[in-house]
């Protein structure tokens, strides 16, 4: 199933994006150019700043390694030259997560970073910052059972293919390069390889007919790729906002 | 609007069949908003939104109606005046933003022996003549090459009402924004709008009431998106209450 959003829900933020696939719930919010403190300024690029809030209780040690996995991501997306001096900033809030999340022996900040992405993603492109390129992301599992690669699996289905080998995020540009890659477990490259093959089946834009007949097939996935439902979202963006030219 | 809208999404390379065809004397291709020349021939967006082509000008650009505004020279914006320093004033375009700076000379009229007194908080309308990348950026309220203010200056009563940018360039696309709501309210009565590219209206008229329910008005039609027909109901219901 592919995550379904809306974008701008909040009106006090320049760009905003409600989220919500697998059991997570993300609410993103982006505020920018604005003015940057003194000790934070770059003095040729913007600066980005990402907050991840989490669901329940205060921020931790979690939060902040994911945000610097974010901030890392984010900072080869965002065109930060075009906008010297300024503040970008990205605020998460995680209000909702899958109730097995606990015990699917997945580590949680590997689970939730790729709906993080995606809502950063999407807040952005509501702000309409200067972006050079898109992101789509995915989990990927390598359960001790079987060597088939589960994509972007439900907390039920991690729960179900526990014990799990190796789990993967990768993140792929709107081109299908290779963005960001965070690996946990025991794995041979092997293994490795096939975790990225699987995963771009599911990010990137179908090259001809095969890819998404595939797609559908395997995982009962409609629409295909993440990167045709991107789109999609998008379109239904440009729509909304051009509604005042065919109303009557 | 009956064309097919092209959707683009940052990073999408514009084909050479997307480009305009020039039908005017200009030769050389504008490029608007959204999109970024990637020597030697690469044009790629961006940010999201609709791809939209003028033959005429030559340009292209990405449409868009959301973000912050971003000021661009040429462009005509209300300011609040925060505070003043020196022989400038210091201004607000939008929240949160490094101010813009006015000259206080920069008034028709102006000279070093009778400047403006603005107190903090009072509006002007003005434009923008540098948008500074790397400096504040630098508003003024004379037409350099005249002297003259062409409607420029302070704003004095009247109240503003925050719109979506997309609204606020469609109200100074004059009828080309098909906002017909105010010619409908205007013909029966008085009131008297100034609009600023960074998403603020600023109306004034004979009494409060007129001049909420206008600004009111000009807030509908940019929420509910009204159509002819739609504006046409909201005008009567406006004329009605007054």
């Amino acid at each position: 199933m592919h995550p379904t959003t809306q974008l701008s829900p909040l009106h006090r933020a320049d760009g905003s994006a409600t989220y919500t696939s697998n059991g997570y719930t993300i609410i993103g919010a982006v505020n920018g150019p604005i003015e940057v403190q003194r000790r934070d300024e770059l003095p040729t690029e913007a600066t980005l700043e990402v907050n991840v809030r989490p669901a329940v209780g205060v921020g931790s040690p979690r939060e902040r390694h994911l945000e610097t996995l974010l901030h890392g991501a984010l900072r080869s997306v965002v065109l930060t030259e075009s906008l010297p001096r300024s503040l970008v900033q990205i605020t998460l809030q995680v209000s909702g997560m899958p109730s097995e999340e606990g015990d699917c022996g997945v580590s949680s900040s590997l689970s939730i970073l790729p709906h993080l992405l995606h809502t950063a993603l999407l807040a952005l492109l509501s702000a309409s910052i200067p972006l050079s390129t898109i992101l789509t992301a995915a989990l990927v599992v390598i359960p001790s059972s079987s060597s088939t690669p589960l994509v972007s699996p439900t907390a039920n289905q991690l729960l179900r293919a526990k014990p799990i080998r190796s789990a993967h995020v990768f993140a792929f540009s709107g081109d299908g390069s290779l963005l960001m890659n965070e690996s946990d477990g025991v794995f041979s490259l092997q293994e490795w390889d096939e975790a990225v093959e699987a995963t771009e089946e599911v990010c990137c834009k179908e090259e001809g007919g095969v890819g998404l007949s595939e797609g559908m097939e395997v995982d009962g996935r409609e629409g295909g790729s993440l990167d045709t439902w991107l789109r999609e979202v998008v379109r239904g963006k440009v729509n909304w906002e051009m509604r005042w030219k065919t109303a009557r | 609007m009956a064309a097919l809208v092209t959707v683009v999404l940052p990073g999408d390379e514009i084909p050479r069949s997307s480009l305009p065809t020039p039908t005017g004397k200009k030769k050389t291709l504008t490029l608007g908003p959204g999109l970024r020349h990637i020597p030697p021939d690469t044009i790629t967006t961006t940010i999201a939104g609709a791809l939209t082509t003028d033959n005429k000008k030559n340009a292209i650009w990405v449409d868009t109606n959301s973000g912050r505004y971003i000021p661009a020279v040429g462009d005509l914006v209300i300011a609040t005046i925060q505070n003043s320093v020196f022989e400038s004033f210091n201004c607000l375009l939008t929240p949160n933003t490094p101010f813009a700076s006015l000259p206080q000379l920069a008034f028709e009229g102006a000279t070093r022996k009778t400047r403006p007194v603005l107190a903090p908080h009072s509006l002007v309308y003005a434009r923008v003549v540098s948008n500074g990348q790397h400096t504040s950026p630098e508003i003024t309220c004379v037409d350099p090459s005249t002297g003259k203010s062409e409607g420029l200056g302070p704003l004095k009563s009247g109240m503003i009402f925050n719109v979506s940018l997309g609204m606020a360039r469609r109200l100074l696309l004059k009828s080309k924004g098909e906002v017909i709501v105010l010619e409908l309210i205007g013909a029966k009565v008085g009131f008297e709008i100034t609009v600023g590219r960074n998403g603020i209206v600023h109306v004034d008229g004979a009494n409060v009431k007129t001049i909420l329910a206008v600004g009111r008005a000009i807030q509908e039609v940019d929420e509910q998106a009204l159509g002819e027909k739609g504006q046409k109901k909201l005008a009567e219901r406006v004329l009605k209450s007054l």
